[in-house]
């Protein structure tokens, strides 16, 4: 049978599967019962995005089955057919899976399957996209020729950074091969049956809506978005049935190739339908369909290292030992030497290693990174300093977290029996800082101490260093610098975003501060961070300058004429979607609430991270609302123009807490209050009613009562 | 460079009030134009457009009527019409192989610094490799010179059928022999249709159909192959190259020369000598920014397709070049040049010029030109253009501001690198067409046609080539053109990349993926002996070799007119692949005739012609014959 045959015989599989779930479920509950799927604002995505419909209730739900998404199952000899059956099948496939969102919001708890992703999900993927740590994904279809291989085909994925979607019959033989699976591990058990596939295309329209800022309803445009910008794939295991086909015809029309190994009745096609029996050869095969190139950095360490492994927790139980900087003396530090001081690729270690201590141990820890180099600048120590955690957390069975003196590793179990000890760690940091920074880092060495005495000793100076550079920092202000900084690393994934980088106010995605961009300038003069001059100041209230307007308009590509660098309501920054918070007004206490992207809650504006989230992104300029890093809070320009951080009425309580340090000072510094942070309201005093806030900060005398309206 | 910018695409309509524009310059400086010419011969003589006018002999001339069915010899009309088919042919044939002699002369004259110089060594080992000539230890211009050589006794040999009929799968191979159609020496085959149609000699159908494919069969195989893979050796092979079509190339403030014809010998001289700094200052003391060469007809194609030179027009376009009041010369070779050049440059500054012994005319300079004196006689061309500039008539020039942007020069080795982009290392060869075999198998493409030939009066300028080509894209067909009809997609924007806009989803998705436009130019009209190469290999790339005539591939050549054409047409269907015609090639008046060549000639080579003037319903035949090529195929 020809391959338009089999799409169309697939395509109307899935259609009559989904008549038959949404006519059920509306025997069961009503054609007037909600349809909402969990966390997140964009209702069904897929729906919403291909067809521009909004269902909220199951009968809006069979409506768009039966009228739209039949309509797109059409049947001529034309490639356009099975392109629109195709899409239509992935439809299908998400209003399957929506009617057991129907019945419950957690259709998939105390399962092995992940099933829908939240927004936040979503949004968590921007960064490592952009940054191509995360190159790619994979949907991995069926059970592979045997656990073994299931298990290290996953593996294979992980340790070149590319997420992997699981359906079907492989998720039973990674698991029952012992292996972890999860968002944090990036492998993902999404559900047993086919239309769980569903769910990642449902995350993928949600990435083009809020990177791309793709208009709701323009089929085209988020075929596009997908082909050109997201680099997924799909690896389907034989047998491969009809609708597995249609399905496939889907992913092609998005531009995801699929890689299959059924030759039965399967039709080859250039660079989308590529028919390869080694199954073994796949991950290769697939990265070469679609033009994914990994930079592999080979380290000799007896463990992976992958960005996979990034999001790793490593539980007591299973842990061999621990440096805990909260209880022992421990420390992370990089230094600038002198050329003969540097012996390159020296990783020295002194003191007892790992197999020293007993199980569980705490033990103290400090590593030294010494470099040098023609164009180092003492300034970039802190930058490289702040790559370690995620060079560490790439390690297999490495758990980092913290910074400075205020860190916590932990080894398992599994990565000490592998072999892995303290020089691993200095192997680690060399290649990275090496590989990362080779354009200023000339020579580089790693010194490990674990000698109790040492590394108290070394703390003690550590933290001399750390003071200063707290010194220069605290006196680099938007004033005291010369230029400030474009970004546009997320341009891959929202074309029209620009971020300008100031010393007070970094990165909307809180990755990249004001030093971060000068180095990335000076690593790569032509690359993503470029000099923005600000000679020319036209406002000095809010933050407008000429050279500023001149940088977004050049490199959003005249998507944007203004901004602002200190205002919420008067040409606000944009945002490319991947931002740590989003800020929003709320209208009664003519205040702001924030929210973070971890929050998942309700806030008294009534609308959640992601719906707020929503209203902006994608390099579109909402006034009102703003994406920004969590440290930019605390930041004496935050809302300058609009009176600073006393509009800030609401926080989630884990945010205020992580924050509060630095807000409390920033607003005795302005404000002269002390403990400013208890006047902001948070999930524990009020979550949806604007008048209960209302009430509390007027009861705690809150400093937004007296000033300005907004509007 | 031009102060106009490019459009992505151009309507007929826009070219048309351009024409009328150029027609009112014409009007007043009192040319004389085809539109008025073609009013003045209309309507044209039955008996010559039925094909049963025999001149053969001076007992005649003999028309058929139903009064007087027989001439007066007896010949009834099928014996007359056969037989004017096939000179009509055999004119064609000797047109295009006699080009493809001369590019081999020039070929043998080839030398180390000389003129003529050997550009792709590769290409000419492998043909050498191909013709079993020692390659191994040689110099390279002794391995030309061999190979030049043996080219040159394909036309005369007395034994043998020609060697580039092996690059045909062996199924067609055996077909052309049991049909007795395989040519041997491509003189003999011209030679022998002359006599076959001599007074008193044959007059039977099925003889002179026969005939006529095997006269065809001797230029696509024989000739023109070799017109174009000389050509190749010499120029080089062609790659995706991007220039600029339509009038608007034309530089107001610039020299322009417009070369015009087929043999790219003579047009690849004078593209060098414009660029020689000397030339380029004298250009600038007569007042020019500069010189701009561009090109007109399939010397247009080669030029453009080599180096990138602009395509003015095609064939039906070359009076308006003139008419823009800014040519300081046309310089021609050989073919399709009108006559009418000569009076119309009197109107104007413009000189025209004729450099062939082969197409001499009255109101030209005449500078012939040889091999041997090419350097020299195109640097003397270049200068008496340059040097007419002052004696531009301002108040008369008039340059429509239509230009297109154009990938040209996709031959087959450059298609298959193209090709091999899309290909995966895991489970791919290179080299091959098989990622073309798996997008048509898969139905992702539909199948392919040959979009070929002129321009003719008969039929709206350029109408047939861009409304077909544009409806076939939509559906998912992809084209490959030569000749006039790839200067039609040309000035429409129909080459560039952009026109994937125009395509159904499945050539869409292809032309992405592999980075072309969706409809692939392969070079002037002996080029379209590329194209049976491409044929060959895609057969014998598909998963199991079959058949040319299997292929879901149809050729057409909507608005031909030249004797060429027919020639061409012959070996396209010989070749086993059905040709929808949009003008009658003379053979209405004989039934017998009409039958085997739309129909019965399909028992020989499994394809037939298909003559529609209806353009409509030309391409909807065209998707159906493809279609069910597809279902014969099981695809």
């Amino acid at each position: 049978m020809g391959l338009f045959q089999r799409v169309f015989r697939g395509s109307d599989e899935m259609y009559f599967k989904a008549e038959e779930e949404v006519n059920a479920v509306i025997a069961e509950l009503g054609e007037n019962a909600p349809m909402q799927m969990p966390d997140t604002a964009y209702f069904l995505a897929c729906c919403y995005a291909y067809l521009g419909k909004k269902v909220t209730t199951l009968g809006e739900l069979r409506d768009v089955l039966t009228n739209d998404v039949r309509a797109m199952m059409t049947r001529e000899n034309r490639t356009k057919s099975i392109f629109t059956s195709g899409i239509g099948t992935a439809i299908a496939a998400e209003i399957i899976e929506a009617t057991k969102y129907a019945r419950t919001p957690t259709p998939y708890e105390n399962t092995q399957y992940h099933g829908h992703f939240s927004d936040a999900e979503v949004r968590e993927l921007g960064v490592p996209l952009v940054t191509r740590d995360i190159p790619g994904f994979v949907v991995l279809i069926g059970p592979a020729p045997s656990v073994e291989e299931a298990v290290e085909t996953v593996k294979g994925y992980q340790s070149r950074g590319i997420f992997v979607f699981m359906i079907g019959g492989i998720i039973d033989q990674v698991h029952s091969a012992g292996m972890t699976t999860g968002f944090n591990v990036r492998a993902v058990a999404v559900g047993p049956d086919i239309w769980s596939v569903g769910h990642v295309i449902s995350l993928v329209c949600r990435a083009s809506f809020i990177f791309g800022a793709t208009e709701a309803g323009d089929y085209d445009a988020f075929n596009e978005y997908s082909f050109k910008r997201i680099f997924a794939f799909v690896n389907a295991y034989a047998p491969v049935n009809d609708i597995t086909v249609a399905c496939g015809a889907g992913a092609i029309k998005m531009g995801f190739p699929v890689i299959t190994n059924d030759t039965e009745d399967m039709w080859s096609v250039p660079k989308s339908l590529i028919i390869n029996t080694n199954t073994k050869d796949w991950i290769e095969t697939s990265l070469e369909a679609r033009d994914i190139k990994i930079k592999i950095t080979n380290i000799d360490i007896p463990v992976a290292f992958s960005n996979a492994f990034e999001g790793e927790i490593i539980r007591k139980k299973d842990m061999r030992v621990e440096m805990d900087g909260s209880r022992v003396d421990c420390v992370e530090l990089v230094q600038t030497k002198e050329p003969h001081e540097i012996e390159d690729h020296a990783i020295i270690v002194e003191g007892p290693d790992f197999d020293a201590f007993e199980h569980g141990a705490k033990i103290p820890i400090a590593y030294i990174v010494d470099v040098c180099g023609k164009n180092m600048q003492t300034d970039f120590e802190g930058v490289f300093e702040r790559k370690f955690h995620s060079f560490l957390n790439c390690i297999e069975g490495v758990m980092h977290t913290g910074q400075r003196d205020m860190i916590r590793i932990r080894v398992s179990d599994a990565a000490f029996d592998a072999g892995f000890r303290a020089k691993h760690i200095g192997e680690v940091l060399y290649a990275k800082v090496k590989s990362e920074y080779d354009t200023v880092v000339d020579k580089c060495q790693v010194r490990i101490y674990t000698d109790p005495e040492k590394v108290k000793e070394l703390r003690a100076e550590a933290n001399k260093t750390f003071d200063k550079r707290d010194e220069r920092l605290k006196s680099m202000t938007d004033e005291s610098v010369d230029v400030f900084y474009t970004c546009i690393l997320c341009q891959a994934f929202s074309p029209s975003h620009v971020c300008i980088v100031t010393p007070e106010r970094l990165g909307l995605c809180g990755a990249v501060s004001w030093l971060d961009a000068k180095a990335t300038n000076e690593l790569d003069p032509n690359g993503p961070c470029q000099i923005v001059p600000k000679t020319r100041l036209i406002d000095e209230r809010v933050g407008r300058y000429e050279d500023v307007n001149e940088a977004v308009n050049k490199y959003s590509h005249g998507a944007l004429e203004e901004v602002t660098l200190y205002s919420i309501m008067e040409d606000p920054m944009t945002s490319c979607g991947c931002f740590e918070c989003i800020c929003g007004i709320e209208p009664l206490s003519n205040g702001v609430v924030i929210v973070n992207r971890e929050h998942v809650g309700m806030t008294p504006m009534g609308m959640s991270f992601s719906e707020l989230a929503s209203m902006t992104g994608g390099g579109v300029q909402t006034p009102g609302f703003m994406g920004h890093g969590k440290h930019f809070i605390s930041s004496k320009k935050f809302l300058k123009a609009e009176g600073g951080l006393a509009r800030i009425v609401w926080l989630p309580k884990a945010l205020k807490e992580q924050i509060a340090d630095n807000l409390n000072a920033s607003a005795k510094e302005l404000y002269g209050i002390d403990n400013f942070t208890d006047m902001i309201a948070d999930e524990t005093i009020c979550t949806e009613d604007p008048e209960e806030l209302l009430n509390y900060l007027t009861e705690v005398g809150h400093p937004v009562l007296s000033m300005d309206p907004l509007m | 460079m031009s102060e106009i910018n490019s459009s992505t695409f151009i309507t007929l309509e826009e070219m048309e009030a351009a024409t009328n524009r150029l027609l009112e310059t014409a009007a007043k400086v009192g040319a004389d134009t085809w539109q008025q010419r073609t009013k003045n011969q209309t309507p044209h003589c039955k008996f010559g457009e039925e094909g049963i006018c025999c001149r053969i002999c001076t007992m005649g001339p003999c028309r058929i009527t139903p009064k007087a069915p027989r001439g007066i010899c007896g010949c009834d009309r099928d014996g007359i019409v056969g037989r004017n088919y096939l000179r009509f042919t055999a004119g064609g044939s000797a047109t295009h192989s006699d080009h493809g002699r001369s590019i081999a002369h020039t070929l043998y004259l080839s030398k180390d610094g000389g003129d003529y110089q050997v550009r792709d060594p590769e290409k000419l080992i492998r043909i050498a490799k191909e013709w079993d000539i020692e390659t191994e230890g040689r110099d390279i211009y002794d391995i030309a010179h061999e190979v030049a050589e043996t080219g040159l006794l394909e036309y005369g040999k007395p034994f043998g059928t020609q060697r580039f009929l092996k690059r045909a799968p062996e199924v067609r191979q055996k077909k052309w022999h049991d049909a007795g159609i395989e040519p041997r020496a491509i003189d003999r085959e011209v030679s022998q249709s002359m006599h076959m149609t001599h007074m008193g000699c044959s007059s039977k159908p099925e003889a002179l159909v026969r005939q006529s494919l095997r006269a065809g069969m001797s230029d696509g195989w024989g000739g023109s192959m070799m017109g174009t893979e000389f050509s190749d050796v010499l120029f080089g092979t062609p790659k995706p190259n991007d220039t600029n079509a339509n009038l608007g190339v034309m530089e107001e403030d610039m020299v322009n020369i417009i070369v015009h014809g087929h043999d790219p010998s003579l047009s690849e001289m004078v593209v060098f000598y414009a660029q020689d700094p000397e030339m380029i200052a004298l250009a600038k003391e007569m007042g020019a920014k500069g010189i701009n060469v561009c090109g007109v007809c399939c010397t247009a194609n080669e030029v453009a397709m080599r180096h990138g030179i602009p395509m003015a027009g095609n064939f039906l376009a070359q009076e308006n070049v003139v008419l823009t009041g800014a040519c300081e010369a046309i310089v021609v070779d050989v073919q399709c040049i009108f006559p009418a050049l000569g009076p119309l440059s009197k109107c104007f500054h413009t000189k025209f010029i004729t450099t062939s012994e082969i197409a001499q005319m009255p109101d030209s300079e005449y500078i012939e030109f040889h091999e041997e004196n090419a350097g020299e006689n195109a640097r003397k061309i270049v200068e008496m253009a340059v040097r007419n500039f002052p004696n531009r008539n301002k108040d008369l020039v008039y340059i429509p501001k239509l230009k297109t942007n154009a990938t040209v020069g996709y031959s087959l080795e450059a298609i298959k690198k193209c090709l091999d982009g899309v290909t995966n290392s895991h489970v791919d060869e290179v080299g091959t067409l098989k990622p073309l075999v798996d997008a048509v198998r898969s139905g992702v493409l539909r199948g392919a046609v040959a979009l070929v030939g002129c321009n003719n009066p008969r039929v709206r300028h350029d109408y047939a080539h861009i409304e077909l080509m544009k409806k076939l894209i939509a559906n998912d067909v992809i084209c490959v053109v030569s000749g006039c009809s790839a200067q039609a997609a040309a000035k429409a924007g129909l080459l560039s990349k952009e026109a994937k806009s125009l395509c159904g989803e499945g050539l869409k998705r292809v032309c992405e993926l592999v980075d072309i436009p969706p409809i692939l130019h392969m070079g002037s009209c002996v080029d379209i002996s590329r194209m049976m190469v491409l044929v060959a290999d895609l057969a014998k790339d598909w998963t199991e070799e079959i058949d040319i005539s299997d292929l879901p591939v149809v050729g057409c050549a909507p608005e031909y007119m030249s004797e060429k054409a027919v020639s061409i047409g012959n070996y396209v269907v010989s070749t086993g692949i059905t040709t929808f015609l949009g003008v009658n090639p003379y053979t209405k008046g004989g039934p017998a005739i009409e039958k085997l060549l739309q129909g019965d000639i399909d028992e020989w080579v499994g394809a037939h012609f298909v003559v529609e003037t209806d353009m409509e319903k030309m391409c909807d035949q065209m998707i159906e014959t493809i279609e069910q090529k597809r279902v014969g195929l099981g695809i």
